[in-house]
């Protein structure tokens, strides 16, 4: 498997905003190599725009992206999409599109202005529909499928890029409760194969059963940082989403659960 | 990927423009047959048929071929920046402001401009302006079709009082250009739009797969190694030029940059910007539509724009009113 050599993404005091608005202001952060990142915090506190400035989809007004060292803004854009992919959260696709034309796409950054489907290409894109288990549908319609079987498509097209990078904007939003486990062990196996993975998830339980390493924002700050098992507490929770819980330890599992969460007394 | 429908989709719509050049040659008040229309292009024939070809039909059929080829490119691309079907440079009132500039040009309003370069800068005027007023959104969103809308209008009545305003024989002359014919060509606007669509195909084959991606949301795009600000310019770039060029021959025959794309999606495969199966159908549609116009009502000539306009309206209407409309492609 020609799994590319690692890359570093980090975050150095940036600044970002949409428009006039500024939604985060000095933010630093390095993913942790060859681990999954959770960014996690309440609606609005700018984990989505967080996880975008790191996809370059927004430039920062101030501080700058690097990966491997170097701003991120400067490199060739083409060059970054080797190195890093990402799966946004609104994935409208053109209708009547395949599955397979969809992972397709997820080659162009490795193919040049004219150069031909290589076998290089064709293997890519068989790893990639059979890690994300849609070997099956790969000749169906994108707006045939369900939630979960497209969802996985678009995955396999970020894996298709094969890229050290992988960024997730709220995976598995809109999945139910089997899909989502899907979607999450996908993502456990994808870093058991030595990529570096960042996912903004909704999901306080899920984010401490499936990430290594964890991000806490609210209002724009990253407020928390650590292994999940380390930093999540009922303080935590009181200040992230203003509710109160107990917190005890998944007996299969060992990590954090959240249980009898109710609002302020 | 080797891919045999798109190839198969452009092979059939040559094959169609082919049928459609050798029809259009052939048809007239002289009537020659199919086998003499070879003949004579082959250089062949007696001298009469050479000349009602090569000399007085000929021209006209290039002219027609590039204009429909270049306006179905211009429409296919500005759908494809825009994301919306509605928005083809007829819609957005780049034909009209070109045509304007055009008509001034003819009526002569102090501006001795070539018609192409008249026609150019209509265009981009009218681009710049549109794109300016849509704010923050750029092409996409409903802002610049809205705002395209509204300048069409303005250029239409400004070419409407140039032509009140001028000597009749110089408003006859400039007449044509406000229906949309191929009667009013000049050679040199031609031999412009001919290179400009070459210069513009080469360019654009080469930002195919950036365009493919356009088809998504700009995150996907960039994800996928897109420089978008710069496909985005490129391309605005080459669907104004290629509207004002063929505007400047053959008038704002405008519904031509909508159906022809149109026809492009329905045969070729999801995914892809079909630009060569659309400059194939818009050539085809323009040269179809003009032999219609040349025919239909013989000796009487009805102009290629209004015999497009026929046809394409009420395909305008069944986009406009049908039950869901999804975004492009």
């Amino acid at each position: 498997m020609s799994q590319p050599q690692t890359a570093t993404l980090a975050a150095d005091d940036i600044t970002l905003a949409h428009r006039q608005f500024v939604v985060a202001e000095n933010l630093s952060l390095h993913l942790p190599t060859a681990q999954v990142t959770a960014i996690v915090g309440p609606n609005g506190c700018g984990k989505s725009t967080l996880l975008n400035g790191l996809a370059r989809i927004h430039t920062p007004k101030g501080g700058s992206v690097l990966l491997d060292g170097k701003d991120i803004h400067r490199l060739p854009s083409k060059e970054v999409a080797r190195k890093l992919a990402l799966l946004p959260q609104d994935n409208t696709a053109p209708e009547g599109l395949t599955v397979a034309d969809l992972v397709r796409f997820g080659r162009q950054p490795h193919q040049g202005w004219m150069t031909q489907w290589s076998k290089e290409d064709q293997r890519a894109f068989d790893q990639a529909i059979q890690a994300a288990d849609v070997a099956g549908l790969a000749d169906r319609a994108l707006d045939t499928l369900s939630g979960g079987q497209r969802q996985r498509a678009w995955i396999a097209m970020a894996v298709a890029q094969q890229t050290p990078l992988l960024l997730l904007d709220e995976p598995t939003s809109a999945l139910d409760l089997g899909h989502q486990i899907e979607v999450f062990e996908l993502i456990r196996a994808l870093s058991g194969q030595g990529k570096t993975i960042a996912m903004v998830v909704h999901d306080l339980a899920s984010a401490c059963r499936y990430a290594d390493h964890m991000v806490a924002m609210k209002n724009g700050t990253i407020i928390e940082e650590g292994a999940p098992a380390e930093i999540v507490s009922p303080e935590l929770v009181q200040e992230l989403y203003g509710v109160s819980c107990d917190l005890i330890h998944d007996p299969a599992t060992g990590s954090p659960l959240l249980v009898n969460v109710r609002r302020n007394p | 990927m080797p891919d045999k429908r798109n190839a198969l989709v452009n092979t059939a719509l040559l094959g169609l423009l082919v049928l459609a050049t050798i029809i259009s040659l052939a048809t007239g008040t002289v009537q020659v047959s199919l086998f003499d229309t070879l003949r004579a292009l082959a250089g062949n024939a007696d001298p009469i048929t050479d000349f009602v070809i090569n000399e007085l039909r000929l021209s006209r059929v290039i002219a027609g071929l590039l204009s429909g080829a270049a306006l179905a490119m211009a429409g296919c691309l500005m759908q494809t920046l825009a994301r919306n079907r509605l928005a083809t440079p007829g819609i957005i009132g780049i034909d009209n402001a070109a045509t304007a500039f055009a008509v001034a040009s003819v009526v002569g309003v102090g501006l001795s401009l070539a018609p192409s370069a008249m026609a150019l800068a209509g265009a981009a005027a009218a681009t710049a302006i549109a794109f300016g007023l849509a704010g923050a959104n750029g092409t996409r969103g409903y802002r610049f079709i809205v705002a395209g809308i509204g300048i069409g209008a303005i250029a239409g009545a400004v070419t409407q009082v140039m032509l009140s305003r001028v000597a009749i024989d110089a408003a006859n002359a400039a007449y044509p250009w406000t229906v949309g014919s191929l009667n009013a060509r000049s050679g040199q606007s031609v031999l412009v739009l001919g290179m400009g669509l070459a210069a513009g195909y080469l360019v654009l084959m080469s930002l195919s797969r950036a365009l493919n991606t356009l088809q998504f949301t700009d995150a996907v795009a960039i994800a996928l190694g897109t420089r978008l600000k710069a496909t985005r310019i490129i391309g605005l770039g080459l669907s104004v030029m290629l509207t004002g060029l063929a505007v400047s021959v053959c008038g704002p025959v405008g519904l031509i940059a909508l159906l022809a794309p149109e026809l492009a999606r329905a045969l070729c495969r999801p995914g892809k910007v079909p630009l060569t199966a659309a400059a194939l159908a818009g050539a085809s549609f323009m040269l179809i539509a003009d032999l219609l116009g040349r025919t239909l009502f013989a000796p009487l000539e009805i102009p290629v724009g209004i015999i497009t306009a026929i046809v394409g309206s009420p395909y305008l209407l069944w986009i406009l009113l049908r039950p869901s409309p999804r975004s492009l492609t």
